[in-house]
């Protein structure tokens, strides 16, 4: 008996992941992995080092077997790996390498790599020799390349990685509005929450070795289902609160108010470009709060109020 | 040039060519598996192959004497059924082993050298096996076409093994010829002139190999920040 082919719908998933378990040597990374890429979308997986994101991407992607579980591709997918590894050729040449081994024509392939350097503003690296590339046009001629292929799926990991910070937002920029182009669906993997929130619909955190969270970026840091999830998410403050809860807060949540009806002393103090952040002390937790310069000394006493954050169970 | 020379030189050419030309066929695709393939005993056959590269020429010329004479103690073998010992063709076949373990183990370790990264990007984007080995064939052809000048600098040079099975006047090589001619504590102008011959047609092929080895190719890594 022969299975039919798999219906490819306008909003069914491209790419779904059943009960996946990802493995590095005999180490289990991750297990019963569970996610479905949808057509048009953009999903962010994130998660600390070392967790298992680049591993399940390889997975994913069909460059890996999963030691358990299995992936359902609807649609081709192709992946653009961590290091922008390019041939010793010229731009185009990669890009057109790239291409070739999709298995797009000869004829179509210097148009359509061409396209795809302009559309990340790299047209005018087409000639240059890959290697002469700074770390940043290297990072943008693998994005591009990517994207030429036009792939159902196209599967990213860590495009801004090692990038300075306006060399990374200029990328970023111009990548939020690629991604945007067809109805290709699109898997990040990150490990900067901004990038996340600036290009993904859905954000999908690995933790502890499973899907610790999956949803809108907004609603995952609105209420982030687990202590363990917020900490990672950047709630840095933890308040132990009558009736057994804990209240995460980011820094943006604690306020210095003179007039507020908490003090703490200021244990740590680390300045930065607007502002300093201080790290208090209270009598049922620590906090994190941004105050403007010169801001308070080590040791000193600040009153505080505390304006949103997130409660939990203490167990939870 | 006299009659003689022109006919070694244009014999020795052939020699070379041939011997280096089959050897390609079969060593770059084997060392291309060796280098990039997955499977069990690859780590056996590289060593072999390696070692294959220093294989004494005299041992190997004994070797194929034994299997292409017939009246040899392994008279009889197929090989035998040829009738090339003492002809071209047996000289062609014993520089062809010769070369060929030379083509393997470094067309190998040029391919082991292209950055795994690349490969597994390509393999990302949908490669085939024959791209993949096309594009590491590509990247790595300096090392490759290092291989190809060694392989016939040795096929053109080397006179142990034709000595054993190819040693008559119409099986000559320029270093064979060379090696006949030199006497001990007496100077030959016939040796030397075919010594001098051999040593300008290496350097002439080995600086148009190194021209097509070089070409474009930039040596500079790619930056990463």
């Amino acid at each position: 008996m022969v299975a039919d082919p798999p219906v490819v719908t306008a909003a069914g998933p491209v790419l779904r992941a059943e009960g996946l378990t990802v493995t590095r040597g005999r180490r289990v990374l991750l297990e019963g992995v569970e996610l479905e890429l949808r057509r048009g979308e953009v999903l962010a997986v994130l998660g600390p080092n070392g967790v298992g994101k680049s591993t399940l991407l390889a997975v994913l992607g069909g460059l890996r077997e999963p030691a358990g579980g299995r992936v359902v591709r609807t649609g081709r997918v192709a992946a653009a790996l961590q290091a922008p590894a390019l041939a010793r050729r010229s731009v185009q040449a990669n890009v057109e390498a790239a291409l070739a081994w999709w298995g797009v024509p000869r004829a179509a392939r210097p148009v359509r790599a061409r396209a795809a350097l302009e559309r990340l503003h790299a047209g005018h690296l087409a000639d240059r020799a890959a290697q002469a590339l700074s770390g940043g046009d290297a990072r943008r001629v693998h994005l591009a390349r990517a994207l030429a292929l036009d792939a159902d799926a196209l599967l990213l990991d860590e495009p801004f990685a090692g990038l300075d910070a306006p060399t990374r937002a200029e990328l970023l920029t111009d990548a939020a509005s690629a991604l945007r182009d067809g109805d290709r669906a699109t898997l990040l993997v990150l490990h900067d929450r901004a990038e996340a929130w600036a290009l993904a619909d859905r954000l999908l955190v690995l933790l502890d070795g499973g899907v610790r969270a999956l949803g809108p970026p907004a609603e995952v840091l609105e209420r982030p289902p687990s202590i363990a999830v917020a900490e990672f998410l950047g709630f840095s403050g933890r308040l132990d609160e009558p009736g057994g809860t804990v209240r995460c807060l980011r820094p943006a949540h604690v306020v210095a108010d003179p007039e507020g009806p908490l003090a703490g002393i200021v244990r740590r103090r680390v300045p930065e470009e607007d502002g300093v952040l201080c790290e208090v002390d209270l009598d049922h937790g620590r906090v994190q709060l941004r105050v403007p310069h010169p801001g308070p000394a080590e040791g000193a006493t600040v009153r505080l109020r505390i304006d949103g954050g997130v409660r939990f169970a203490r167990e939870c | 040039m006299d009659a003689s020379l022109l006919a070694i030189t244009l014999r020795t050419l052939r020699v070379g060519g041939e011997s280096t030309g089959i050897a390609l066929v079969a060593g770059v695709p084997a060392g291309c598996a060796l280098g990039l393939g997955r499977f069990r005993g690859r780590r056996a056959l590289l060593a072999i192959a390696n070692a294959g590269i220093r294989m004494p020429p005299v041992a190997l010329g004994q070797l194929l004497w034994l299997l292409l004479w017939p009246n040899s103690q392994w008279g009889g073998s197929v090989l035998s059924g040829l009738h090339w010992i003492y002809t071209l063709a047996a000289v062609i076949l014993a520089q062809t082993l010769l070369v060929l373990p030379i083509l393997i183990g470094l067309t190998a370790g040029a391919v082991q050298r292209v950055p795994e990264e690349l490969l597994d990007q390509a393999r990302a984007f949908g490669a085939t096996v024959p791209r993949l080995a096309a594009l590491a064939l590509r990247e790595a052809r300096i090392g490759v076409l290092a291989g190809i000048i060694a392989a016939f600098g040795t096929a053109i040079a080397s006179v142990g093994a034709i000595v054993v099975v190819g040693y008559s006047f119409g099986t000559a090589t320029l270093a064979t010829a060379a090696l006949r001619e030199w006497s001990a504590y007496s100077f030959d102008g016939h040796a030397v002139a075919y010594g001098s011959v051999l040593l300008g047609l290496f350097l002439v092929v080995a600086a148009a190999l190194t021209v097509v080895q070089q070409g474009r190719a930039t040596w500079s890594p790619i930056r990463q920040s």
